[in-house]
């Protein structure tokens, strides 16, 4: 039989018996996995409040893995009320913002390398290579010690995380947008030569808007790459706010309950921040076919 | 001499042998959004061993859906096929035809002598399948270039690997689903010509797609004039053309006159 | 082949070229030679000036050495560039007597490498062998088999890929505290992070590929009457092939990078990531550098091993 095209099903069922298979199987690894702590605390007379190492497991305050109870507790905790400076919502909006414009400081900064690089060959061979290298380095290395360096100039706060979003966003934008700027095919790049275009109005009305794809698909892929450089950036110095300073301080407690919680923030921080860029995609590039 | 019925074969006074493809009543009717498609309506045809037919008629006419309806690439809704006494399903797992598409197909991650094994590899034919390969791709001129890989070679001649390939496994029907539409005139009267010569040698059944008059005319023993809304069989078009056939068949008052007939009945389904 | 303005023609006839690139280089060598001996300068302008100037002249030279077609003129300008570079960086670092505590000259980053070579070996070892390495391993087994079950049943496929896009949106860096400290402080926890961070793009990249043949391709293996066996062992595993090598880069460069990132969040005195986030709390940022010269090479090294077992295993149907 020939590869039929298959119907459209709704994902929303399947998901919903994944999910609550996920849950089923959770249960009873979290009961197994926090007995063994439960069962050492009683053995060590801690009064836990509750009568037998398999009642505790799900009431122990650092337990290895949280039962959904004590997660909703955890989140209700931690997000009311979001204007709080302590809220986990607030700190995702600080942490968000960092990245954010890290991630315009990298576009700015990227696009004058990308047309540096597609308007000079020399430059090109001497410095794309090390451009596409540093993509397969570990940047976020770099995060730690740039934190401390630009604190000890002076710049503290906001800045340096943007800034260090901004560099590990960097790389893989000028890439794209350089790839971006060469796309246009010969065809095209004859048709305006046909026009006397002047090299200005080819780059406007021929490279510029070809290349917005290609940035578009990079800031994607720089999104989460920057958000960690922020939030990494902020467990390294003395912040004040961020989910980076969440993450600090509740590691150092072994709020085990709450990391839960900031990783669920962390997690839609980073799905809101692509769809973001996504919607802005639509809006920047109303041409392009979505599949 | 010429026929416009739409199931009698040539009638000479010889014994005939039972049709090595035998189509009737067949249907096929497509259902798409909105309502149906009749691609093929009422379809009959009789095919001698040894013939070569082309099948010819516009888009949408049903030439390609027959032809894959034949290799049990589609099921009909309606109508029998029976091919050298068997169903369709029963004919492809006994391996009784070699399939060459539009495009190549090749396998890009196969050599020339790996894509060409490929079937007896599948089929799990015994003997010595590299030299049954390399004896394929010498009956297609393409015998220096197994070890080359599909990129390496231009559109003509990775259609030729494709031929090679349906034709390693040695079955008596070929199915040809217009394999040199894609390729410019003069490669395609170059190919024409070697198809003849690997019919000629191998004795063969063809069945073949395509919509070039001239070509269907050069190639076949007889044609089937097709037309559209719905699809069917509009007349069968016998081409009494002596053998073998060379570029000057192409410019003989018969063939003109042959390929004149045919447009008549193209146009006369097409009004 | 596009077209690139280039901003003036390069000047092959003009010997200056070569000339301008060693007398750039010797020049860069000379200032930090001059620098070594003495003390720290009164001024760092003039020295400023100086190395610009140098460098307006290797600038010339690179871009001779660029002008060329052959195999030199594309692998020796980076060459050239990065070693100009450095130069610069040394001269003006010792120009303005930054501190070595606070951004360290390239040489001392070379001296404290060497001096600790064997602890920073050993945390290399542990990073990119057992976490990194291991974990990656994991990770894309893990994957590939999950892939191979999503591709078989629809309602999986349904149910299971969105989620795998949405956790790989998770940044690594809040999933690590929490899988660190359910499993503990040893290597196993980063391993299995590297290995759910990996996971996702090979899940993702399979079943794509696996789901991406070519509609003749199933056409041909039909008329052959193949078994479903024989047509993904013919068909859909090789055109999958290109899908998960590229999801097996991408799974490289991450499988690193959370390795290091999970050693933020708590480590047995191991691993590069403890080494980093140790030696800034203590500024001693020149073995920082060092370790941070030591994951670059990694990083591209492991790349490099992908792309060589991608040529070995993949032929594309575009010349290589």
């Amino acid at each position: 039989m020939t590869a039929a095209a298959a119907p459209r099903r709704s994902p929303l069922l399947p998901m919903l018996a994944v999910a609550v298979m996920a849950v089923l199987l959770y249960l009873p690894l979290m009961v197994w996995a926090n007995y063994g702590p439960a069962a050492r605390s009683l053995a060590s007379g801690a009064d836990l409040g509750c009568p037998s190492a398999l009642a505790c497991a799900t009431q122990l305050r650092n337990p290895v893995l949280p039962s959904p109870g004590q997660l909703a507790g955890g989140f209700q905790a931690l997000s009311l009320p979001p204007t709080s400076p302590l809220s986990a919502p607030y700190n995702a909006v600080v942490t968000g913002g960092e990245t954010l414009l890290g991630l315009a400081l990298a576009v700015v900064v990227g696009l004058g390398l990308a047309v540096l690089l597609v308007a000079s060959r020399s430059f090109e061979r001497s410095t794309l290579p090390w451009l596409v290298a540093s993509q397969t380095v570990p940047i976020v290395a770099i995060a730690p010690m740039l934190a401390v360096l630009l604190g000890q100039y002076g710049v503290q706060g906001f800045l340096p995380k943007a800034i260090i979003a901004a560099f590990i966003a960097f790389f893989p934008v000028a890439v794209g947008m350089s790839r971006g700027l060469r796309s246009p095919d010969a065809l095209q790049l004859d048709l305006m030569h046909t026009y006397s275009a002047s090299s200005g109005q080819t780059f406007r009305l021929l490279r510029f808007p070809a290349s917005l794809p290609y940035l578009f698909t990079a800031l994607k892929v720089a999104a989460t790459a920057a958000l960690v450089g922020s939030i990494v950036a902020e467990i390294s110095t003395i912040s004040f706010s961020g989910l980076g300073k969440m993450l600090a301080e509740n590691s150092r407690a072994s709020d085990t309950i709450a990391l839960w919680v900031i990783m669920v923030y962390g997690a839609v921080l980073g799905v809101a921040l692509v769809g973001l860029i996504g919607l802005i995609e639509r809006v920047a590039t109303p041409w392009k076919a979505r599949t | 001499m010429t026929l416009l019925s739409a199931s009698q074969p040539p009638s000479t006074a010889e014994p005939l042998a039972p049709p090595i493809v035998s189509v009737q009543n067949l249907q096929m009717v497509f259902q798409v959004p909105g309502g149906q498609t009749v691609a093929l309506q009422d379809a009959n045809l009789n095919i001698q061993k040894g013939e070569f037919i082309s099948l010819i008629g516009p888009s949408g006419c049903g030439k390609t859906t027959l032809l894959r309806l034949l290799a049990d690439l589609v099921q009909p809704t309606g109508g029998q096929i029976l091919i050298a006494g068997q169903s369709p399903s029963a004919a492809r797992k006994g391996r009784q035809y070699g399939y060459v598409f539009q495009a190549p197909a090749l396998m890009e991650w196969r050599s020339v002598l790996a894509n060409v094994m490929l079937p007896l590899q599948v089929m799990n034919v015994p003997g010595d399948r590299q030299a049954r390969a390399r004896e394929m791709l010498r009956l297609v001129g393409l015998d220096k270039f197994e070890r080359n890989y599909p990129w390496q070679l231009s559109g003509g001649m990775q259609q030729r690997v494709s031929i090679a390939r349906a034709l390693a496994f040695d079955p008596p029907l070929l199915f040809m689903d217009e394999p040199f539409g894609a390729l410019d005139e003069i490669t395609r009267e170059h190919l024409n010509l070697e198809l003849l010569r690997l019919w000629r040698e191998t004795g063969k059944t063809v069945i073949f797609v395509t919509h070039s008059i001239p070509e269907a005319v050069f190639l076949s023993t007889r044609v089937v004039v097709m037309t559209a809304r719905p699809g069917k069989i509009e007349g069968i078009v016998d081409v009494d053309l002596p053998q073998p056939r060379s570029d000057d068949t192409r410019e003989s008052p018969r063939f003109f006159e042959i390929a004149t007939e045919i447009r008549e009945l193209l146009k006369k389904g097409h009004a | 082949m596009t077209v690139t303005a280039r901003l003036s023609a390069p000047r092959r006839l003009s010997p200056l070229g070569p000339l301008a690139l060693a007398a750039s280089l010797a020049g860069l060598l000379a200032l930090c030679l001059l620098l070594a001996r003495s003390a720290a300068p009164v001024s760092g302008l003039p020295w400023l000036l100086g190395v610009l100037a140098l460098l307006l002249v290797g600038a010339y030279g690179v871009r001779w050495v660029a002008g060329g077609e052959g195999r030199a003129a594309h692998v020796l300008p980076a060459a050239f560039t990065l070693l100009l570079g450095v130069l610069a960086a040394e001269a003006l670092l010792r120009a303005y007597a930054v501190p070595p505590g606070l951004i360290p000259t390239p040489g001392l980053v070379l001296q404290s490498l060497w001096a600790a070579r064997t602890v920073l070996l050993q945390d290399t070892l542990y990073t990119f062998g057992l976490e990194g390495l291991l974990g990656f391993l994991l990770g894309t087994v893990a994957g590939l088999l999950l892939a191979l079950v999503v591709v078989r049943n629809r309602f999986l496929e349904l149910g299971l890929l969105p989620y795998a896009a949405l956790f790989s949106s998770i940044p690594i860096v809040a999933l690590a505290p929490v899988i660190v400290k359910a499993v503990g402080l040893e290597w196993p926890s980063k391993t299995l992070v590297v290995a759910v961070t990996v996971l996702f793009p090979v899940v993702i990249g399979a079943v794509r590929g696996l789901q991406s043949a070519q509609p003749m391709h199933l056409d041909l293996m039909h008329t052959y009457a193949a078994t479903p066996a024989q047509t993904f062992r013919e068909v859909r595993i090789p055109t999958a092939l290109p899908f998960v090598f590229n999801a097996l880069k991408v799974g490289s460069t991450l499988a690193l990078i959370s390795a290091i990132v999970a050693e933020f969040f708590g480590t047995d005195g191991h691993g590069l990531g403890f080494r980093i986030q140790i030696e800034v709390g203590r500024f001693n940022l020149s073995v920082v550098w060092a370790a941070i010269v030591l994951s670059s090479i990694v990083g591209i090294a492991f790349f490099g091993l992908i792309n060589l077992l991608e040529r070995r295993f993949v032929v594309t149907g575009r010349a290589p």
